[in-house]
């Protein structure tokens, strides 16, 4: 049988249209193949069909999850969509087919044997990870005028899954997170909800310097951290193990010496 | 209250001087309490704990770790800040301590606060400020993030009761495993004073939960639990002593945690030991693992230690050390034994025990699933059977098993020292299979620590 490809959007709204239009055309789910973007290569006896996000469409299939699967296997996914990986596209589909065929809801992420499965939980622990190293290596400065910015490089699009934790932990806080990466801001108003700035809009937003008091609370945790350590205990490989380097350009404390 | 201190000092000077005085505690994690904000002030906790830097000894930093003050009537031996010492002193004032901790905090700096304190003029007196500052935090600055502090051995009940409904966590040290060690070596402090606080505490606890349960909006007392630290190596004591004292913390003052610290030589004493290999981390480690043992994988104390065998082993974790002096009980078949038997698998850990579990309720598992579900197979292929079948030819034989295991580097979180490497190759067993492991078990184990 002639395979179909589905080509989303590289977005939560973009995968999970093309999951209801699955359920919707009644496709045959053993022979689709969820692709992410345009691939260079393409297939023979293949059909290829581009599915352009639709909110709504997305909405259905995101509460169809949280009511089959809870809200921690909807956490699970929405981490596996902020993957790099480009078969997250696949691997998401497969185990959505899985817990509604089989009924087996939130227990889905424990198929050992289902190799999609296998790389859905992969995903899941992986950008899990990202997102509690962020919660604690991210690092806010303040501006003049009172806002506070953090700048992140982070490898899987995590910014907004940090974003509802900050936003709880600072509710009464002005903050900026900002993927230095993918480009993207993602803003916090004092009391408000969240909103995401890419595009044009990113171009044209514009940030104050620092404030005054920053470089004095700055100096005082870089000295705070050189003197914690204690010398005859002194490991840098284990501090390296635990803080990778890659978080480590974007810390104060971790700058020169 | 007002009370006498210098104000020579600068903030920065001061948070180096009762920052460097403060290191020496380990406790430095926030877990165990969930507390979402999202409205009012500032913070929250994770249950999880989230650490958010880590310093050049490879130790988490989570918490603002610093003295409220370094002065102290007493004159413990081990301690940097006794009175006897010559040192600079400093005190911070609670809106310094306040001021700190938001910005720290506002920055995502840190978790929340550590307060821990010299005894300035008598342990009420000392109490009383760290009651003022944590006080001043919560319901001044509207602070919800961690806290943790030290309750103060003989300050008055009241004032520690206070506190108690402030913070998140409290601590007080025992030091020393044995009344006879603490005697020696902090001649000021009692076992006595140290636990009657810690039963204080445990009855406040006990006494919220029922609280909790008639009225949901009671104020939360400790709730994430008290903690305690024990310094290893400046007294004699064995590892067995340590754990047995650790397990009755646990058990007759349930205790969230007990922390080991590695003796550091601050001080030179006739009374404490010379450490020339530096401070006792192998040693330490251990404890840290057969801790967690207790906690999580429900050994006692006296199944990994006893009389005769006071130490831990140097080459093998205490759970290999276990596995292999209990032959009897494996090889443990993986899709029929329980949970608890599970846990006790070398390379089984809690999470993959919980994940087999699951997983074997609609398949049969084969070692090619234990891989992916996270088990250490090169450490656990000696112990269990898939379907009735071992993954290789092996023998259930202790020296057989010692050795391979053995060989598979053990990955400890720190270098073994060079020296003592080289008194590790008296006893090369790559070059001599002949040796035997439990000639290798009784060699004391300050060989290693010098």
């Amino acid at each position: 049988m002639e395979e179909k490809i589905l080509i989303c959007e590289d977005s939560l709204e973009g995968i999970f249209t093309a999951v209801y239009q699955v359920y919707a055309w009644k496709l045959d789910k053993d022979h689709v193949v969820f692709q992410i973007g345009e691939e260079g290569n393409l297939r023979l006896f293949a059909e290829y069909i581009t599915v352009a996000p639709e909110v709504e469409k997305a909405e259905k299939v995101i509460s169809t999850i949280i009511r089959k699967m809870g809200e921690e296997v909807y956490w699970d996914i929405c981490c596996m969509l902020a993957s790099r990986d480009p078969e997250k596209g696949q691997a998401v589909f497969r185990t959505i087919v899985t817990a509604l065929k089989t009924g087996q809801g939130r227990e889905v992420l424990s198929n050992v044997k289902e190799p999609y499965i296998q790389k859905a939980f992969e995903l899941a622990r992986n950008v899990n990870c990202e997102v509690h190293h962020l919660y604690g290596f991210l690092r806010f400065a303040e501006l003049e005028n009172g806002m506070l910015y953090a700048k992140i490089g982070p490898k899987n699009n995590v910014v907004t899954l940090l974003a509802p934790h900050f936003a709880d932990r600072f509710p009464l806080e002005n903050f900026v997170i900002h993927d230095v990466v993918r480009r993207i801001f993602v803003l916090h108003p004092a009391k408000k909800g969240c909103i995401v700035v890419t595009g044009r809009e990113y171009d044209a937003f514009q940030l104050p310097g620092e404030s005054e008091e920053e470089m004095y609370f700055q100096a005082l945790f870089v000295e705070f951290c050189h003197t914690i350590a204690i010398k005859e205990r002194e490991n840098l490989t284990l501090q390296r193990n635990m803080l990778p380097l890659r978080f480590q350009e974007f810390m104060v404390e971790m700058g020169k010496k | 209250m007002e009370y006498k201190i210098c104000e020579d000092k600068t903030i920065e000077e001061k948070l180096t001087i009762l920052t460097d005085a403060a290191k020496y505690d380990v406790a430095c994690t926030s877990s165990g309490v969930e507390r979402s904000n999202g409205k009012a002030g500032m913070g929250n906790a994770v249950k999880a704990g989230i650490c958010h830097s880590f310093s050049s000894d490879g130790r988490c930093i989570s918490l603002l770790k610093i003295l409220f003050t370094n002065e102290c009537i007493y004159d413990c031996k081990y301690c940097l800040n006794r009175r006897s010492n010559d040192i600079v002193r400093a005190s911070f004032t609670p809106d310094e301590v306040c001021t700190l901790t938001m910005e720290f905090y506002r920055r995502n700096y840190i978790e929340g606060l550590f307060l821990s304190s010299g005894i300035l003029y008598n342990p009420t007196f000392t109490m009383e400020l760290i009651y003022q500052t944590v006080y001043k935090l919560r319901t001044v600055h509207h602070f919800y993030g961690y806290i943790h502090v030290k309750a103060i051995p003989g300050a008055a009940p009241e004032v520690i009761q206070k506190t108690g409904f402030l913070v998140d966590r409290m601590s007080i040290n025992l030091e020393l495993p044995t009344a006879e060690g603490l005697n020696r070596l902090a001649p000021n402090k009692s076992r006595k004073t140290i636990l009657a606080p810690m039963r204080q505490i445990q009855n406040g606890i006990a006494q919220n939960k029922n609280e909790l349960v008639l009225y949901r909006n009671a104020p939360q007392f400790v709730s994430g639990g008290q903690s305690s630290q024990l310094i290893v190596g400046a007294t004699a004591e064995n590892d067995f002593q340590i754990m047995s004292v650790a397990e009755g913390l646990y058990q007759k003052f349930d205790l969230k945690r007990v922390f080991y610290s590695a003796y550091v030589q601050v001080n030179q004493d006739k009374d404490l030991p010379a450490l020339p290999g530096g401070p006792p981390l192998l040693r330490e480690h251990r404890l840290y693992q057969a801790d967690f043992l207790m906690r999580y994988y429900g050994f006692r104390a006296g199944e990994l230690l006893s009389e005769e065998r006071p130490n831990f082993n140097v080459f093998l974790d205490p759970k290999a050390d276990w596995a292999v002096r209990h032959l009897e009980q494996f090889p443990v078949e993986i899709n029929r034994a329980d949970y608890k038997m599970l846990l006790r698998v070398p390379g089984i850990g809690v999470k993959s025990a919980r994940r087999i579990i699951q997983a074997r309720k609609r398949t049969r598992l084969g070692f090619e699933e234990l891989k992916k579900i996270g088990v250490v197979l090169k450490r656990a292929l000696y112990f269990i059977t898939c379907e009735g079948k071992m993954m290789y030819r092996t023998k259930l034989e202790e020296d057989y098993i010692v050795r391979n295991l053995t060989y598979v580097k053990e990955k400890l979180p720190f270098e073994v020292g060079s020296v003592r490497y080289e008194q590790l190759n008296l006893f090369d067993m790559a070059s001599d299979p002949s040796i035997h492991y439990k000639q290798i078990s009784q060699i004391d184990t300050k060989v290693l620590y010098g």
